[in-house]
């Protein structure tokens, strides 16, 4: 098997390798990567090196984690999980990302792939002007300095007292779209000033909004995705992908300054300045956390606003109330993000960044309506193949702090995927299959093409084999709003 | 004058990088500052319709390109801006040792309708960041997050 490293990767099972310890200088735990063969002979070389190097952070506790979506991040591994002791352990910006709270968010709806189709070019065009995507667009919600102090703290909650959404959605988000412990007092001017404008906006990036079909042959386990309100024969569902914009990338971009002052401060040494942390229980970690929170509470704002509009286009277009088309959130999940939770080891920091929170059945965070089936998590394909809804589980309980993939994982480089193709070419062939695409950047959709990515069934297959999500229903694209 | 960058390929598979050159720190921050425009638009589409100054200093030149480009991205978000050119000065103050920008980014409000946009870049990182003074003038390496 030829690895893109010279560590030793010792094979647990068919789905994890493990990196010991005295692979490198400096690690308190093992590194486990959860990969099949293949998966795992593709992985660049930085996976290894950083979550090798994540596995030295003062305070790690079991593993450093990578899943099977894995691929080199800033200092942590895009699909990384650390779990840190909340007393002695580290948070570090770089283990949550810079777009804080990036997330998913899934839509049902009662309407059919036949209901849709001879509508869709104009749905697509409506979704394209009501939800601001590209560089440094702004939306149509406008908040003075008070109330994004108010959106930072309340987060979704914010939006349905400002009629952006039904109260029921709020059960639906992951902590209710609100996490508690936001101080607005945390957060710069300039951070407020990049993202006061932008809620409801896409971004652009592998950012997207995705008309999506459940098929019923693509439904995996029917009473689970009845359970989540997926009832296959072709229903229509709405897919959003989107994070916490100018103001998230300004938090992180702010607190890696403060923590690499704070680092020599407290004695820590890193591999890598983009891995830079501080003790979670200092006043720069919880300086950080608290703007953290913040800015995962803008993401929610954000998911909420763009659900709110997405409602507003497939009423217009439908002629119908949303309500009476069924438009429920699935559920939203956050992919990039530290928070607090107990395991056998206590309270711990958790850290994901491109890692989706997969708590099984039973949990007393999870909404009543899921509590049996176990949390819905929500990954994201490539736009020209499909994307996956699965649930929590009990192995992931035990093995991953409740943590499993995110998407398909990169690998091309953006240069050579536009080199490969042109992004109106893409857009045809697309169209030609059935998929409309609306994009601000036909540059930006060519680096979007699917084969950058790495085939998402693959990725989905290793995590559900592996036990620690099982999958529900994959859907596929029919429409696809880019940046 | 060379004032010149490349966009890099092998560093970041997910985002952008560059190598800026110039043969004086002037021309290095203005190249610099060129390759983060140009990751945003075609700066052909913008017109000079308006000019930001900026003025920074800082002990460490690194801290100073830093800041410089962070401003670009700040500006695309907090003013909705994007821009055509960049220039600036960057002198060193021999008795306290300061390094002084003084900057001006020229062009327009986003217009997607005219404006072929590209890539929303969310930060500037530190990763493999580097900027040094080689035999050929001085070169930086910055990796954007996208």
């Amino acid at each position: 098997m030829q690895l893109h490293t010279q560590m030793a990767v010792n094979r647990i099972s068919d789905q994890i390798w493990e990196i010991p310890v005295t692979e490198k200088p400096g690690m308190l735990v093992p590194a486990r990567i959860y990969a099949t063969e293949k998966i795992l002979t593709s992985m660049d070389s930085g996976v290894f090196e950083q979550v090798t190097n994540v596995a030295c952070l003062p305070g790690i506790r079991r593993y450093a984690l990578c899943m099977p979506d894995g691929h080199w991040g800033y200092g942590f591994p895009i699909g990384g999980v650390a779990a840190f002791d909340r007393e002695t352990g580290v948070i570090s910006p770089g283990g949550v990302g810079y777009d804080i709270n990036c997330g998913m968010r899934l839509i049902r709806t009662d309407l059919t792939l036949a209901d849709v189709a001879p509508r869709l070019e104009r749905l697509m065009t409506e979704l394209f002007r009501r939800v601001p995507a590209g560089v440094g667009s702004k939306g149509f919600v406008r908040a003075d300095r008070r109330e994004f102090d108010e959106v930072m703290r309340k987060g979704a909650r914010w939006c349905i007292e400002r009629g952006y959404g039904w109260r029921h959605d709020l059960e639906r988000i992951e902590e209710h779209g609100c996490i508690p412990g936001a101080d607005p007092s945390k957060v710069s001017d300039y951070a407020v000033e990049r993202g006061i404008n932008q809620l409801g906006t896409l971004g652009s990036g592998n950012h997207y909004l995705e008309v999506q079909v459940a098929a019923d042959d693509r439904i995996f386990d029917k009473p689970t995705a009845a359970a989540l309100g997926i009832t296959g024969r072709d229903q229509i569902m709405v897919m959003v992908h989107c994070g916490s914009r100018g103001f998230g990338h300004q938090v992180a971009s702010d607190y890696l300054k403060v923590f690499e002052k704070a680092m020599r401060r407290y004695g820590i040494a890193v591999k890598d300045q983009q891995l830079a942390c501080a003790p979670f229980r200092s006043p720069e970690g919880q300086d950080y956390f608290a703007a953290m929170n913040c800015a995962a509470n803008s993401a929610f704002a954000n998911r909420q606003v763009i659900t709110h509009q997405i409602r507003e286009a497939f009423s217009a277009v439908f002629d119908q109330p949303a309500e009476s088309l069924g438009m429920d959130i699935v559920y939203d999940v956050a992919h990039n993000i530290a928070k607090i939770e107990r395991y056998t080891e206590g309270e711990l920091v958790v850290h994901r960044k491109g890692s989706t929170r997969a708590f099984g059945p039973g949990r007393p965070e999870l909404p009543e309506i899921y509590r049996h089936t176990g949390q819905p998590v929500i990954c994201g394909g490539s736009m020209e193949t499909g994307s996956y809804v699965l649930v929590g589980t009990d192995q992931a309980m035990q093995d991953t702090f409740g943590s499993t993939m995110h998407g398909s994982g990169r690998t091309m480089s953006r240069a050579q995927a536009k080199r490969s193709i042109r992004g109106e070419q893409l857009q045809k062939q697309m169209a030609q299959r059935g998929i409309i695409v609306k994009a601000v950047s036909m540059s930006g959709l060519a680096e979007e093409a699917g084969f950058a990515y790495k085939n998402i069934s693959d990725v989905v297959e290793t995590v559900d084999t592996a036990g620690i999500t099982k999958k529900v229903a994959e859907l596929r694209p029919i429409g696809n709003i880019k940046g | 004058m060379t004032s010149t960058f490349r966009f890099l390929e092998d560093i970041a598979l997910a985002d952008s990088a560059f190598e800026a050159r110039g043969d004086t720190p002037s021309e290095l921050f203005t190249a610099a500052a060129q390759a983060v425009i140009e990751t945003m638009v075609d700066p052909q589409t913008v017109a000079p319709t308006l000019t930001k100054s900026i003025t920074r200093h800082d002990r460490s030149l690194e801290e100073l390109l830093f800041d410089w480009l962070a401003d670009i991205v700040y500006l695309k978000d907090a003013e909705g801006l994007v821009f055509r050119d960049a220039d600036c000065s960057v002198t060193n103050d021999r008795t306290s040792g300061e390094w002084h920008l003084q900057g001006t980014l020229t062009g327009e409000p986003i217009d997607p309708a005219r404006h072929d946009l590209r890539a929303d870049v969310k930060a500037i990182t530190k990763h493999r960041y580097e900027v040094r003074q080689g035999d050929s003038g001085w070169i930086a390496t910055v990796v954007m997050d996208i």
